[in-house]
């Protein structure tokens, strides 16, 4: 790592990664607060759960069980993190979103609900498996790809090719699909959306599911590099709340610049002022920008209803 | 009737460890109160009062500890920090709202922490500041100490929110826009709700590193502020007695399903989610309802 | 009326001479993290102390019974505080054992000290714990002055270190081993490029690793960390080429923090690391052997001791001994500590100093990670 350039472009490519990984956390956030302006607090702890998920999948049932090769083992495993995301975002909906709509909450009783679904579920992972780190090896993440100086694990190429693809195909879903417009009306104006004859709750409901399964899968493609305990969530979460505002709430686009910006910042205070000042840096260019640009990178839509 | 089962209390708790427990929970009512003011007054979402309950705490420790303050002025003048910091927030506070204002005041919190945790120099950081002394020498002295300032500051929160303080203060959580229209300066009365809101928890900051007697900055994270706003909710936001309610039972429940275990934290996330679901307007307006049935 | 009065009188006089009934129970609170992240640290001390108080009751302890209360202080001042005075209220103990954080155990040793309870500490590395003048503290886990001055001597002896980046967490212990490093390596002469430390929740350690590159020639990387942490740190550290086991010339160095089966999960990331290690699995005294096969036959024949599991077991073991040799209370329990001399544990032998910190390091060795990522033995001291 001898010359400036080639520095800085590691530290570039190591904070694309890292941006990619908590896009893949805060997008699914994105888009339950598009669509019902609230935060799932518990949301980093899906993430969780889907890591845990296909961690077992991958190593217990698949390889052991069934007997399937490494790379068959950990696609197998994506596809229960996503069906485990699945579940919880369902149960959740059900429990909690949904009843606190019913009951003409504001936005602050399903915040404290959803933070104590998020100390449930904590402690109930940590009941089942306990503080001791888990060692998720996926097959890619053994592999450290090489283009001269620079490199990259394998894992990390995965998380942004798969985070790529998972912001596509969402795009996509929005844009083009019956049920995603719905989404994108209900998400707007709630009462004219509902007028027009679509149904809001069972929208709402599958936001939620939706958003929870790319909460699952994220948790299977960050298992490999982070370090897996009942507690990643609450390391995460924060830090995904803050990206979800940087962004501009509730806005797909803006999320995602802003994740690669927080991970490419993260890399780069690391580099010239020291890891121990991360937060510090990251929180200060949020207020800074709150002050510049209240509405977040790309502003929001919305409009208040005088 | 209240205030003689307060004052009562540490009789009818007599060991060591249920005593410290009073101290901590009035401290947390002073903490919910303080939310209240802003949160369910003025209706402002504020993330961030752990922070102002950690500049009382740090600031008047470090001015007794370092520069050899005596107690009573350095409290003062943590007070008069937290406020002013505070009053600062305000600042923010005036150009935004609902969710940009939270997570205004959330990175206003974490830079706060961070703040306390790498400047070494100053607040030794992780290491933490050892052999604090309470202002008074035992438990029951300092439960009364920090119980009666906490029925004072009821009082005086009592009182404003009575007043044609109080009605500007609501005017401004209904509709900001319309109360702009009768002539009522948002800016100036957030930044009072604000300022006060924020000296309160630091006047409460104050007491809790001499009740330790130990100092780290764990004690004034984001978790907390959390802790703090569903103790304002769960007792009963916008009410006068809800926050003191809510304070109570937060502090006592960990504490009394301590005989559970591992389980302890699980029952505490499910009583706490439950507590929402079904309480809407917290534990006060459940009773206010159940009173309603009863009578004939 | 005379007759029962003198009944009654007779009766009264009696008393003192009936046999009394002796309570011979000695109460030990354990203060661990059993909530919370530090709990990694919490369950592994409790299975290590209830799998003793199984083995203890099997031997003779002229009659007493050991009992053990648990309170969950969360590696917080707050809750230690707390807890350790519920359980003097609740339980009086005749000796607690506790805390693993540096922090707990710091805030409740003048509590325990004016209780005129025993502090049996054996998690914490801050050396204040026994440089504060209390009478009650004993330690038998390694303060940060004894865990990385081998280290600086091998790094200057053996190793020909001239350069140095030390990496810790950021926490009372990360803070204290850093210095303890720092410190006597500077004054032998050599030089620390940088000193990094990461809060317990940094995940991804690529973008340190490439700062690290990025400083030219580095000698060895003391690093002190939890294991989560140390295999992310050490793999990124290997994809860099800054250490041995990645290509690199570095030399990854660390202490008794890591456990045997760290260099399984780390993989070929590890290979050449060289550490310190106080509980060693591969020891052939009895002592070690009897321990790892009850704790096998308790929790699962996959599972080997760490040195957490090890350094709780030991500390129920030198309560028992010290009932052993006569301690009846908490006082009997303070002389007996006081005159130990080379009774033997698990992780060693066990000697206090006068400021109650266990002296006796003849069992830490150096181990150095080889290409199958087995410890081997090194002779250095």
């Amino acid at each position: 790592m001898t010359d400036l350039l080639t520095l800085v472009v590691q530290q570039s490519v190591n904070g694309v990664y890292l941006g990619c990984l908590y896009v893949m956390v805060a997008l699914g956030l994105t888009l339950i607060y598009g669509v019902l302006n609230q935060i799932n607090f518990a949301h980093a702890d899906f993430v969780t759960v889907g890591a845990f998920a296909a961690f077992f999948t991958a190593t217990r049932f698949a390889t052991k069980a069934l007997g399937i090769p490494d790379t068959g083992a950990y696609l197998l495993s994506l596809f229960s993190a996503l069906g485990a995301g699945a579940l919880l975002g369902w149960l959740v909906s059900a429990a909690v979103f949904a009843p606190l709509r019913r009951s003409g909450a504001d936005e602050l009783r399903p915040l404290i609900a959803t933070i104590g679904v998020s100390v449930l579920l904590e402690n109930g992972q940590l009941a089942l498996f306990g503080p001791i780190p888990y060692q998720f090896d996926s097959p890619l993440a053994r592999e450290t790809i090489r283009l001269g100086p620079i490199f990259f694990s394998g894992q990390s190429a995965l998380v942004v090719a798969v985070s790529a693809a998972a912001i596509a195909a969402l795009y996509a879903f929005m844009r083009f699909t019956f049920l995603g417009k719905a989404l994108r009306a209900v998400a707007q104006d709630r009462e004219t959306a509902g007028l027009m004859g679509i149904n809001e709750n069972l929208v709402i409901a599958l936001t939620i599911v939706i958003a929870s399964a790319l909460a699952g899968v994220a948790g299977a493609l960050l298992g490999p590099v982070v370090v897996l305990t009942p507690f990643t969530g609450a390391s995460l979460i924060v830090k995904a709340f803050a990206i979800v505002i940087i962004g501009g709430f509730g806005n797909m686009e803006g999320t995602i610049i802003a994740g690669l910006l927080v991970g490419i910042i993260e890399a780069f205070t690391v580099q010239y002022l020291g890891s121990g000042l991360i937060d510090l840096v990251v929180f200060a260019m949020l207020l800074a920008m709150l002050v510049v640009r209240p509405t977040g990178l790309i502003a929001e839509r919305k409009e208040e209803n005088v | 009737m209240s205030l003689l089962l307060v004052a009562a209390a540490p009789w009818l708790l007599t060991t060591g460890y249920w005593r410290g427990i009073l101290v901590l929970c009035a401290m947390n009512v002073l903490l919910a109160l303080s939310l209240n003011l802003v949160m369910g007054y003025t209706g402002q979402l504020n993330l961030g009062q752990s922070a102002f309950f950690g500049i009382g705490a740090y600031v008047s420790t470090i001015l007794i500890k370092s520069h050899g303050w005596n107690f009573w002025l350095a409290a003062l003048a943590a007070i008069l920090a937290s406020g002013f910091v505070g009053l600062a927030l305000a600042a923010f506070a005036t150009r935004l709202k609902g969710h940009y204002l939270a997570i205004a005041s959330l990175g206003f919190a974490v830079i706060t922490y961070q703040v306390l945790i790498n400047w070494e120099s100053v607040t030794q950081g992780v290491r933490g500041i050892y052999g604090i002394l309470p202002p008074v020498p035992n438990t029951v002295a300092l439960f009364y100490l920090v119980a009666g300032i906490a029925a004072a500051v009821y009082l005086l929160l009592d009182n404003l929110v009575r007043s044609p303080v109080g009605d500007t203060l609501r005017a401004i959580r209904e509709d900001e826009i319309s109360a702009a229209s009768l002539g009522v300066n948002a800016a100036i009365w957030k930044a009072f709700a604000f300022g006060l809101g924020a000296a309160i928890a630091g006047l409460a900051g104050v007491f809790y590193p001499g009740f330790v007697g130990t100092l780290v900055p764990d004690a004034f994270g984001i978790i907390e502020s959390f802790t703090m706003m569903a103790m304002v909710i769960v007792g009963g936001m916008g009410t006068m007695i809800g926050p003191v309610i809510g304070a109570v039972v937060l502090t006592f429940l960990p504490e009394l399903l301590r005989g559970f275990g591992e389980l302890r934290l699980m029952i505490y996330g499910l009583a706490l989610t439950l507590v929402v679901l079904f309480m809407p307007g917290g534990i006060v307006q459940a009773w206010m309802s159940v009173r309603h049935k009863t009578r004939p | 009326m005379k007759r029962v009065l003198t009944a009654i009188v007779l009766a009264l006089a009696a008393l003192p001479f009936a046999p009394q009934a002796q309570d011979k129970v000695i109460r030990i609170g354990v203060l661990m993290p059993i909530s919370g992240p530090g709990s990694y640290f919490g369950v592994m001390g409790k299975e290590g102390i209830d799998l003793a108080l199984e083995q203890v009751a099997k031997t003779d302890l002229k009659g007493y019974k050991l009992q053990v209360q648990y309170e969950d202080s969360a590696c917080s001042p707050l809750q230690a505080t707390n807890t350790v005075k519920r359980v003097l209220d609740q339980f009086r103990p005749h000796i607690v054992i506790g805390e693993e954080c540096s922090d707990a155990s710091l805030a409740i040793a003048p509590i325990l000290e004016q209780a005129k309870v025993v502090q049996l500490n054996a998690g914490s590395v801050t050396m204040r714990l026994t440089e504060s003048g209390y009478k009650y503290v004993f330690r038998i886990f390694p303060n940060a002055e004894q865990q990385s001055a081998p280290l600086v001597k091998v790094a200057r002896e053996r190793l020909k270190a001239q350069t140095a980046v030390i990496l810790y967490e950021k926490t009372n212990a990360g803070n204290d081993n850093a210095e303890g490093f720092e410190k006597p390596f500077v004054s032998a002469g050599g030089k620390v490029l940088a000193k990094i430390d990461f809060g317990r929740d940094v995940n991804d350690f690529t973008a340190i690793a490439t700062r690290i590159a990025s400083l030219g020639k580095v000698d060895v990387l003391p690093t002190f960390a939890l294991e989560g942490q140390q295999v992310r740190l050490s793999q990124a550290l290997a994809q860099a080429k800054v250490v041995k086991g990645g290509g690199g010339q570095g030399v990854q160095m660390g202490s008794i923090w890591l456990p045997w089966g760290y260099d399984q999960k780390a993989g070929q990331a590890a290979i050449g690391y060289v550490r310190i290690v106080q509980f060693d699995p591969t020891e052939k005294r009895k002592v070690v052997q009897d321990f790892i096969k009850a704790f096998q036959a308790k929790y699962g024949a996959d599972k080997t001791p760490t040195h957490i599991n090890a350094h709780a077991y030991d500390a129920l073991l030198l309560v028992a001994e010290a009932v052993r040799r006569g301690a009846k209370d908490s006082e009997g329990i303070r002389e007996q500590f006081t005159k130990f001399k080379d009774v033997e544990v698990t992780t060693g032998k066990i000697t206090f100093d006068k400021k109650g910190q266990n002296s006796d390091l003849s069992v830490v060795h150096f181990v150095e990670t080889q290409k199958d990522l087995s410890w081997k033995g090194l002779s250095w001291q």
